[in-house]
Parts: C-alpha cells; sequence; structure tokens
C-alpha cells in the first residue's frame, strides 16, 4: 500500500535536515544554555505537548535553538494503544500535534506503543500496555495509519518498557512491532533502557528481543536511566528516566550498534533534570562507544 | 477472553481507585500475579502516574514547592491527584484548581498566603502560555474624534493578567526565585497587592500596580469603554493620570488595541 505520507511535499527545507550521531532531550531548564552558549550537539529532541501553544514562552525558546539545531520530535500522548480509535479527545490532541510539526518541522517524529487515554473520559499520564494480541494489533494499525495519514509523514514507534505479563498475549513484543512495521510502514524507536527494564521485569532475553527486531525499521534510539523499586519481596525496574545510564544498558547498546550501525541516538532525561554537564557526559559515553565499533568495523 | 476496551477500562479504574487491595483490583484475572500480586502490580503504575502528573506540577508552582519543602509539596500534591485526574495529555493545561484545593488543605491552613501564592503561579503560567497579541496601527487613534474616544473600548494583550490578594504575595514569589536576595521579614497582614503581568519577549514581567492603574487596566478587561474606565480609575485614586498610565502600558505592549 502507497501510504499518503510517502508522496508528501516537503515545503521548509529545515525538514530535509538528517540527524546523525547522539543528541540530547531539550528540557527547560536548558532553553538558556542551547540559546547562548550554543553547545556542541548534533540535534535535539523535544517532547512536543509541551510546545502546542505556539505563541507561548517555551516554543519562542524553541524556535530560537530550532534555527541552530535539527530536532526530533517525541509525542507521549497520542494513545496509539488505546481500544477507542475514535476518541474526541485524542483526536483534537492530534490536531495540535499537527499544528506543532507543522511548524517545528522535525525531522522525525515518534510516539510509543502504548496507551494513556480510556473512553475520552480519563487520561492517565503513563506509558500502560497492551497485550500482544491479534485485536489489539489491528487496533494500534488503525491509529497510526490514522496518525500518518493526518502528519503526511512516517512516525517511529518506541517500544514501551512494562512492569507486568498479561495472561492473554499469545505475540512476542518484537513480533507485535515488526508487524506493525510491515502494516503501516512506520519505523522503529529502540528504547534501550525500555528492553533492559521489560526484560528483567518479564525475564526475557534483552539482546535476543533486539536481534529480532527488523533491522531497516530502527531509525532511532535512546538511552535512559531507571530506578529500582522493592515490592512486595522482588526488584521491580522501573523507566523513571531520572538517572544516568546503567552499564547493563550500555552493554545492550553496544550490541545494538554492532547490529543496527550508527543510528542516531538519544540521551534521555526526564525526571529531577540535573545540569547540562550531566548529559554531555552520558552523550560523550555514547560517541566512544559509537566510535569503538565503527572504527573496529572499518579494520 | 477480555476485550482490549474493557481491559483498559479496568486499567484506568484500577489505577483511579485510589487504595489498592487484592479484592479490589479489577484487573486481577488479566495479569499474571506469581510474583507480585495485582494490586502490588498496579500500584505501579498508579505511583508512575501520580509521579509524572507531580513533576508536571512542580513546573507550575516551584514557588510553593520551596515554600512547603519537596517531600510536603509531593505529599500534598498527591492527594489533589487523587481527585483531579486530568481529562487530557496537554499537561499544560493541569493544575487550575490547585489554589482552591490549597484554601481547603486542613494542613496548610496556617499559611494563610499560599493559596494566593498559587492561584499567582498559576496565572503565570496561564500567561506564558498566551498568545501573541495582534499589531495595531496606533495612528488610527488619532483619527478619532474626542467625543468618539471616549466611547473606545481599548484591549489587553492575551498574556495580561491582573492579580489582588490580601498578602504580599509579589514579594514572597521574589524571595523564593533562584539566587534571588532574602529580605529579613515579609510584613504578611496588611499588605495588600495589586498585581499585573504580561509578557515582553521570552519574559513574563510582573509589576505593582496603584489603585488608579489597577482600575484602569481592570475596566479594559471588563470591556468598559474608555469614559466608564477613566471615571473608575479616578475614583480610586486621586490624582491618577489617566494619559501617562495610557501612554505607558500602550508602549509596554499591554493594551494591544481598541474597538469602537
Amino acid at each position: 500500500m502507497l501510504c499518503a505520507f510517502l508522496v508528501m511535499k516537503i515545503k521548509d527545507p529545515r525538514a530535509m535536515q538528517d540527524i546523525q550521531g547522539v543528541g540530547i532531550g531539550l528540557r527547560h531548564r536548558h532553553f538558556k544554555e542551547f540559546i547562548e552558549d550554543k553547545p556542541n550537539v548534533p540535534w535535539l529532541e523535544v517532547h512536543t505537548e509541551n510546545f502546542f501553544s505556539q505563541d507561548s514562552t517555551a516554543a519562542k525558546y524553541l524556535r530560537e535553538i530550532r534555527k541552530v539545531y535539527p530536532m526530533s520530535a517525541h509525542c507521549v500522548g497520542l494513545s496509539l494503544g488505546s481500544a477507542n480509535t475514535t476518541c474526541p479527545v485524542r483526536e483534537q490532541h492530534l490536531q495540535k500535534l499537527k499544528r506543532t510539526i507543522d511548524w517545528l518541522q522535525p525531522t522525525l517524529v515518534s510516539d510509543h506503543l502504548s496507551w494513556s487515554a480510556s473512553d475520552g473520559v480519563h487520561y492517565l499520564p503513563d506509558l500502560l500496555p497492551i497485550p500482544f494480541t491479534e485485536e489489539a494489533l489491528k487496533i494500534v494499525t488503525q491509529n497510526i495509519n490514522r496518525v500518518q495519514d493526518v502528519l503526511q509523514r512516517q512516525i517511529l514507534i518506541e517500544n514501551p518498557s512494562s512492569y507486568l505479563n498479561f495472561l492473554e498475549s499469545p505475540l512476542p513484543e518484537y513480533e507485535f512491532l515488526s508487524t506493525l512495521v510491515e502494516n503501516t510502514s512506520c519505523g522503529l524507536l529502540l528504547d534501550l533502557n525500555n528492553v533492559y527494564v521489560s526484560a528483567h521485569n518479564q525475564d526475557f532475553d534483552p539482546l535476543n528481543y533486539i536481534e529480532n527486531i527488523p533491522l531497516a525499521a530502527v531509525k532511532e534510539m535512546h538511552l535512559a536511566g531507571y530506578s529500582i523499586d522493592h515490592i512486595e519481596g522482588k526488584d521491580v525496574y522501573i523507566d523513571t528516566h531520572g538517572q544516568r545510564v546503567y552499564e547493563g544498558v550500555w552493554q545492550l547498546y553496544q550490541q545494538a550498534i554492532k547490529r543496527f550501525g550508527a543510528i542516531p541516538t538519544l540521551i534521555e532525561w526526564d525526571s529531577d533534570v540535573p545540569e547540562l554537564s550531566v548529559l554531555l557526559e552520558e552523550k560523550s559515553k555514547a560517541d566512544v562507544i559509537v566510535n569503538n565499533i565503527i572504527n573496529e568495523q572499518v579494520k | 477472553m477480555t476485550t482490549l476496551a474493557k481491559l483498559q477500562r479496568n486499567f484506568i479504574s484500577d489505577c483511579l481507585s485510589g487504595k489498592l487491595t487484592e479484592e479490589n483490583t479489577r484487573l486481577a484475572k488479566d495479569i499474571d500475579t506469581q510474583s507480585i500480586s495485582a494490586s502490588g502490580l498496579m500500584g505501579i503504575y498508579q505511583t508512575s502516574a501520580i509521579g509524572n502528573i507531580i513533576n508536571s506540577m512542580k513546573l507550575t508552582y516551584p514557588v510553593i514547592e520551596k515554600l512547603v519543602g519537596d517531600v510536603f509539596f509531593r505529599a500534598m500534591c498527591k492527594q489533589y491527584i487523587l481527585s483531579h485526574w486530568p481529562k487530557t495529555a496537554n499537561m499544560d493545561d493541569y493544575g487550575s484548581d490547585f489554589a482552591h484545593f490549597l484554601s481547603e488543605f486542613e494542613h496548610v491552613n496556617h499559611l494563610i498566603y499560599l493559596e494566593d501564592v498559587a492561584r499567582l503561579e498559576w496565572l503565570f503560567h496561564q500567561s506564558s502560555l498566551a498568545n501573541d497579541a495582534l499589531t495595531t496601527d496606533w495612528k488610527l487613534l488619532a483619527k478619532v474624534s474626542e467625543s468618539e474616544v471616549l466611547k473606545l473600548k481599548f484591549e489587553l494583550a492575551p498574556s495580561v493578567v491582573l492579580i489582588k490578594s490580601d498578602f504580599p504575595i509579589e514579594k514572597i514569589w521574589r524571595m523564593n526565585q533562584l539566587n534571588a536576595p532574602q529580605e529579613e521579614t515579609i510584613e504578611i497582614l496588611d499588605s495588600e497587592t495589586l498585581l499585573l503581568l504580561y509578557r515582553d519577549g521570552f519574559k513574563i514581567e510582573m509589576k505593582s500596580l496603584s489603585k488608579g492603574e489597577f482600575e484602569l487596566l481592570g475596566s479594559f478587561l471588563y470591556g468598559k469603554t474608555f469614559e466608564q474606565a477613566i471615571k473608575i480609575s479616578t475614583d480610586a485614586e486621586n490624582d491618577f493620570s489617566i494619559q501617562v498610565a495610557l501612554n505607558k502600558y500602550i508602549e509596554q505592549g499591554v493594551v494591544c488595541g481598541f474597538a469602537h
């Protein structure tokens, strides 16, 4: 099927900007540093929902920063896994997103394989899991197609982190994602922290997971930190994005670079956001890993 | 098999239900509870969602957080969230009732100014989100006859907010900004504050107003004619200069247009 987004006309040359290397998630507390100091970061990622008010102070900062840095747009509110596919709240959200994407002209746009709205009445600001069933596959396919049709572009779907197993979930997560790629021509955003967190919580092999992700579909990777909660005698890894990247995730990143190549990678930090220098240190670590592996492969 | 729609209804219901027990966890029959109980698992999601909302509230209410401390702020927000779950994914819209909630939250009754400081922070947040004003050709004002000028209605920029409080909320707000110089004491009582907020480029300006200024801008805000605004503001303040005030607010972009 030739989707509408494949024949879109690019109106703004900034949309053609490539993003390469290791970028950083742009957060409010670093706005001024990016405007005044212009730190050497190849690209930035923003949470689009923070810029829905187009004249807002935050949006004014972003427009200034956008003049210098290529961007990717990361969404958290499309609720692609919601069973109620015609929920008006979600449709309003999609229209606001479109307006933001139209002026931001990001290179990549992504959201999660998750849901947060039910019946258009309640919204839970979290990335909630879905069971990997044929019914869910049909629903998520429909929702992704709707978003891509409205935005007139490909979106990337991020693998979720999860803390529970549904009893009725016959498809492995990587197979569910692979089928979504086939059904919708979407791309994938591989969050290695999420793979690591879910692998621990759900007891699967993270390496086997990334080996089963379709090679050409991965357009971006995320690295972040998690926290550990002790619940009923068990250690549960929680995807808080409020820490440095853990060693196990760095190791998984090495394997991912070997498999997928030097895919654009983001250092993501959402809660208790530290000084920019901390994010730049994490970025440097990722740069070293990528460079070492690429150099080895060249030899 | 539970349909996805029903499963999601149960999921949301569990997360919003407040205290979770094994008996009241509706998702229990759909999830693997061999290692951790259903209430334990759903509690993870409930806690995570509440944490995400608190992170958003910390951005909107940083002074309240500083005044009560991080731990108490989190606990207070949790109480608020449990009775005010978000309706949309746009967290910029969330937290409008927080000031009212604080006025009824018995644990902060002794902080009598807290409600008004929260109101100031919410309006500051709203001002930062407002649309820009449309440009006006002020030369057209000179062409309006003297008698017609009195019938004009002046318009305020969308970012303009007027606040009246019985407490020194501006001083409290300024003292709790990053790197702010610390005043020795603040007189809490008998400190009526009249404030104007408006956006100037990237910055939200906060200015103290005289009674005349407050009534003038308030009259414009409520759609009074210029003639009515003159009467109200000069009644409120002897020797109040309309011309000086109007010129200042046009120059600052606070007054952004006029209509017949």
